[in-house]
């Protein structure tokens, strides 16, 4: 099983200078289920695959709004992202207190990234398994960023975590070029799309009200993050027009590459699944 | 997968036989992967420069920044790993602040980066903790010396310089450096130069694409810390990639040394 | 017995009243130049008015020293802003807000800062802060004895087409006032005028001019 001898302690350099125990909880962000994050000159909109563990169970929550402004969706150690969700939600509460309006996206994001990043450095941590993607909306427009485990911060126009991302990645790079001009409607389209494309081929999954969540925030009068789960969704996905087969979107499956060559967390999905949403 | 030093590399609390901590070693490796990362003190200021790489098609623009504003006349860049980077520079602005706060002016940056490689040694010695795997370059403007350049590196050694390079392309970059003039480069030309050098020690064919990130501390600045105007960063490296490749200096030489083990003799060092 | 301090609540060094009004084209303060010792006119040319960022004036009394300290943790916190970098802008409310916290904290911890602040920024932002962190904006400010005696006179001139020179002239007849009846107060004088773009002018101390005090004779005959 092990790699290396240098593997097993957060604080612990590999000849390359590479920190493996930090490269490891970078894997455990890929075992949750694919969250996808896109960003307009306007809005932004998160969405995720639910998972259930069993059929008596609900399916987990993958986006939770954070602040008025700010939402975040999680993919990774579920309990660890609690404690960072939490993390955030109080900073933001302080900051309301301390200066009558709301936090900053990008000075959350860093907060959280600077917490992650001590997790890091010393051996009697681990570091956080999860990564986030965080949308919100504040004086400088609306952003989407993206926190890793290692303590990094980007800030992107998209990105999709979790299993099977790279196929979304892959969708979202192919069509960057129109988020910035896009609506609301087809920012939605866009980012349920890219989601659609994480779905394993297997013809009984697809994405329906049961396990998608979608959240959007935008600029302008309401700058206020809405969530949309179970049934609310339903009308979103009907205006997306899927494949019935689900998996690879029609106009794209000509140029889509095997998912199998891109996909590199195929094989530890077995492991730590209960606690991965 | 056994390092160099089998055994005796585990921990940063374990000399090897001949007397090498090779933890600290391995973090210095982190800093010589990054982007290639420039400071040079001209006479008229000084100016940190990034080879920002662009791994991630996805980013927007000009995000994931490198370099730091620490207080109104200092700034630092990172080379190595971001995260511990950003460390640092919150380290450093509690410094300054604090300096201020019992002294009511400004941290003199030789006292800074002083403070901040004991910050990095301390990492250097626990079992508990790792070293930072960044190396810092601190820009500043003294009040009686003028423009300064200082660099931290992961053992906890801070030494004051001219001019310094380090990560991928740092090679190329610190035979370039040897060659310029410190005496009359002044803050602008340096920037053209940085420009330069940055592009002739990359390997266009492997290379990932990059975003020249540079800031100064200069006359032009008023002596604060800002980034250098965007248009002439621009046109700095619009000029140096319109020129045909010298094949003889820089070019293609240095593209065959990235990312090998540099001479350290080409470090130019001002005192320690 | 738990003892409570009270050597934090007897202001040693202090300046008077600060005013403040809001006009058409942007905001004004103003305040002597006097910190005193007791009764004692003890530092007469000393400044209350503070801009710690382009577009944000503070003004204080009470506690000089407290003052200091206050105008040094506006001072720093401007200093994070600028080393953040990131296009957000601390705007004056939020300034006034963080201000009042630090304020309410401290008195919350029986350990108050002994001032009352007026704080003016651009986008006509006039505020005003005391000591037990109680904070609010208003077209009209004045702290210490001014509320008492200048904030009915500002309040009955004042109207919304008032331009900012009309403002300084109606302060300068409250300092006028609160000289003759306020005996912490001085004639040496600072005013403060902040536009609405964020061009901040403050003045060198000055004399109040036209001072009369042949009422003072009229009072001593009854």
């Amino acid at each position: 099983m092990f790699r290396s001898q240098y593997d097993t302690d957060v604080t612990t350099f590999s000849p390359q200078g590479r920190l493996l125990q930090v490269e490891y909880a970078m894997e455990a962000v890929k075992q949750g289920s694919a969250v996808v994050g896109v960003c307009s000159a306007t809005h932004v909109v998160l969405a995720a695959l639910k998972r259930s563990f069993s059929d008596l169970a609900w399916h987990q929550r993958k986006i939770v709004p954070i602040d008025e402004h700010i939402g975040v969706a999680i993919s990774g150690i579920a309990a660890d992202a609690r404690v960072l969700t939490k993390r955030m939600r109080d900073e933001c509460l302080q900051h309301r207190f301390v200066y009558g309006d709301a936090m900053p996206v990008g000075r959350l994001v860093h907060l959280v990234a600077d917490l992650c990043q001590k997790c890091t450095q010393r051996i009697s941590r681990r570091p956080y398994g999860v990564g986030l993607l965080v949308a919100g909306v504040d004086e400088s427009g609306p952003h989407l960023y993206q926190t890793c485990p290692s303590g990094e911060v980007y800030d992107l126009v998209g990105m999709a975590l979790g299993a099977r991302s790279q196929s979304a990645r892959t969708y979202l790079e192919r069509h960057m070029d129109e988020f910035s001009s896009a609506s609301r409607e087809a920012l939605i389209r866009h980012a349920l799309w890219a989601l659609n494309e994480t779905l394993a081929s297997a013809k009984d999954q697809h994405l329906s009200a049961e396990n998608c969540a979608v959240g959007v925030v935008s600029i302008g009068d309401d700058m206020r993050f809405h969530l949309y789960e179970h049934e609310q969704v339903q009308p979103l996905l009907d205006a997306c027009a899927f494949p019935k087969s689900g998996g690879t979107a029609t106009e794209t499956s000509t140029e889509q590459a095997p998912q199998n060559v891109t996909d590199s967390d195929e094989h530890h999905d077995a492991t730590m699944q209960q606690d991965t949403p | 997968m056994a390092g160099v030093g089998s055994g005796y590399d585990l921990t940063t609390t374990t000399f090897s036989p001949e007397g090498r901590v090779y933890q600290v070693e391995y973090a210095t490796k982190a800093v010589e992967q990054s982007g290639t990362v420039i400071g040079i003190r001209c006479v008229d200021g000084v100016v940190l420069a990034v080879e920002n790489l662009r791994g991630v098609k996805l980013l927007r623009p000009d995000s994931l920044r490198r370099i730091f504003a620490v207080d109104r006349h200092i700034g630092i860049a990172v080379a190595g790993i971001g995260p511990d980077g950003r460390h640092m520079v919150g380290r450093a602005r509690s410094e300054a602040q604090n300096y201020r706060s019992v002294y009511a002016e400004e941290i003199p940056p030789s006292l800074l980066a002083e403070r901040l490689a004991s910050y990095a040694h301390v990492y250097s010695l626990y079992w508990h903790v790792r070293p930072f795997g960044c190396t810092i370059l601190i820009g500043g403007w003294d009040a009686s010396q003028g423009p300064c350049l200082y660099v931290v590196e992961p053992d906890g050694s801070g030494y004051k310089y001219r001019a310094y390079a380090n990560g991928k392309g740092r090679t190329a970059v610190r035979t370039a450096l040897n060659k310029l003039n410190f005496e009359q480069l002044t803050c602008t030309s340096a920037v053209q130069e940085i420009a330069r050098m940055i592009h002739q020690s990359r390997d266009i064919a492997k290379d990932k694409p990059y975003e020249l990130e540079m800031a100064w501390i200069s006359e032009a600045s008023d002596h604060k810390f800002a980034r250098v105007p965007g248009a002439l960063v621009v046109s700095s490296r619009q000029a140096v990639e319109e020129e045909p490749q010298q094949m003889e200096t820089g070019g293609s030489t240095a593209s065959a040394d990235r990312g090998e083990t540099p001479s350290t003799s080409t470090h130019i060092m001002e005192e320690s | 017995m738990i003892e409570t301090p009270t050597h934090t609540t007897e202001p040693i060094v202090t300046g008077s009243s600060v005013l403040g009004v809001q006009c058409v084209d942007g905001v004004v303060l103003a305040c002597d130049t006097l910190a005193s010792y007791g009764s004692l006119a003890r530092f007469q040319r000393i400044t209350r008015l503070h801009q710690p960022a382009p577009g944000v004036v503070i003004a204080g009394g009470g506690e000089y020293s407290d003052l200091q300290q206050l105008f040094r943790i506006t001072d720093n916190i401007f200093r994070q802003e600028f080393c953040q970098e990131d296009g957000y802008e601390l705007s004056p409310r939020a300034l006034h807000s963080y201000l009042a916290r630090v304020l309410y904290g401290r008195r919350s911890r029986m350990d108050p800062l002994y001032n009352s602040l007026a704080v003016a920024g651009k986008g006509r932002f006039l505020g005003c802060i005391d000591l037990y962190g109680t904070a609010f904006e208003s077209e009209a400010v004045a702290t210490g004895i001014g509320a008492l005696l200048a904030l009915p006179l500002i309040r009955k001139q004042w109207h919304a087409a008032l331009a900012m020179d009309e403002g300084v002239r109606l302060l300068e007849e409250c300092l006028r006032v609160l000289y003759y009846r306020d005996c912490r107060a001085l004639r040496s004088v600072q005013v403060a005028k902040v536009s609405d773009s964020g061009e901040v002018l403050i003045s060198e101390p000055y004399e109040l001019s036209n001072l009369q005090w042949k009422v003072a004779q009229a009072a001593e005959e009854v």
